[in-house]
């Protein structure tokens, strides 16, 4: 996958944002990753671990990165049964129905960061 | 403090992908992102079809790939307009590298334009282009198991074309199961196949994109 770019597009993304609030250092940043966002929880961390060394922003080598996992859930259109599905077989356990709805599983958000406007 | 930022972290991503969409609908062009793994036959595909639509429309095309402008070349010498991205690294095309090169193209004189993915099974189908449709080749040598084995390419793509047909004889694809588990992975998807080396199951394939073109002008 493209973790390297993905880790790049957070710090973007928070640099942009403490700019415009004149935040000067990010102590900390939350990440929600899915289940099924396609997101490498391991990768993320490790790529993460390296950019920030590299970061002359606000973003730097003291900043921690909390992921915190979506579970996967889906919903049976026939039963309206509630399951983790496997994209293999996202079958209801129920009635055997494939049309489920995703209802939970591919959010990749930054969810929330600490900064001071002080270093 | 602590701020609440409750960004999509492909915010920008996405936004290129609804500035595209927004001027492919302006200018009427019919926008297909091809993907596929590499060697399954995406440029020979695109090559089948240029021949058999060039008459009829005004074609374009955006190829991606880490290196060369090899397949560029390829389409090139058909007479398609045709712009090369090079990823060097990179295992997709995003919405903003497709914006940049927009400019390169008179879209208001094209009626098709294809987007030729990087071979990769995976990262591709995690971005929005803006196209009409997201196809997938899959190629009779790769075997049919892979359409449960990357399940979010074939879930996220709104038809799958099985290709290289006419090699059938001599590997064991299992047609039935391909299309079994498709249905069960995306059951609104479509399924197509043929060999765009003999031109077999193409005119089915043809007629799909001009209706997909005739949807995109009445819109």
């Amino acid at each position: 996958m493209h973790e390297m770019s993905l880790v790049a597009e957070v710090i973007k993304l928070v640099s942009e944002d403490a700019n415009e609030r004149g935040i000067v250092k990010v102590t900390s940043l939350v990440v929600i990753v899915g289940d099924l966002s396609n997101v490498l929880p391991e990768a993320f961390e490790m790529a993460f671990f390296y950019l920030r060394k590299q970061s002359r922003g606000v973003v730097d080598k003291q900043t921690e990165l909390h992921l915190i996992r979506e579970e996967a859930k889906a919903k049976c259109h026939a039963c309206a049964q509630e399951f983790v599905p496997d994209y293999r077989i996202a079958l209801c356990p129920v009635c055997q129905l494939p049309q489920s709805e995703l209802i939970s599983g591919e959010t990749f958000r930054v969810e929330s960061y600490e900064g001071c406007d002080a270093k | 403090m602590k701020i609440k930022l409750k960004e999509d972290v492909l915010k920008n991503q996405n936004k290129a992908a609804a500035f595209n969409r927004e001027l492919f609908q302006k200018t009427q062009t019919f926008v297909i992102n091809l993907m596929s793994s590499p060697g399954a036959g995406k440029t020979t595909l695109l090559e089948s079809t240029v021949k058999a639509l060039r008459d009829e429309f005004k074609i374009a095309v955006i190829e991606g790939d880490l290196a060369t402008e090899r397949d560029a070349d390829r389409l090139r010498e058909l007479g398609v307009d045709t712009v090369q991205i090079n990823t060097v690294g990179g295992c997709h095309l995003d919405a903003r590298m497709i914006a940049k090169k927009l400019p390169e193209f008179d879209l208001e004189k094209v009626d098709i334009l294809f987007l030729e993915n990087i071979g990769n099974l995976v990262c591709p189908s995690g971005y929005d282009l803006g196209q009409d449709y997201k196809v997938v080749v899959l190629s009779v040598p790769e075997g049919n198991d892979k359409i449960p084995k990357y399940p979010i390419m074939f879930r996220r793509t709104d038809m799958t074309v099985i290709n290289k047909i006419d090699l059938l004889p001599y590997v064991s694809f299992n047609l039935k199961e391909a299309e079994d588990d498709l249905k069960t992975i995306n059951p609104d998807a479509l399924f197509k196949t043929v060999s765009a080396l003999t031109g077999e199951g193409m005119e089915e394939w043809i007629r799909w994109i001009r209706e997909g073109y005739q949807t995109c002008v009445a819109r």
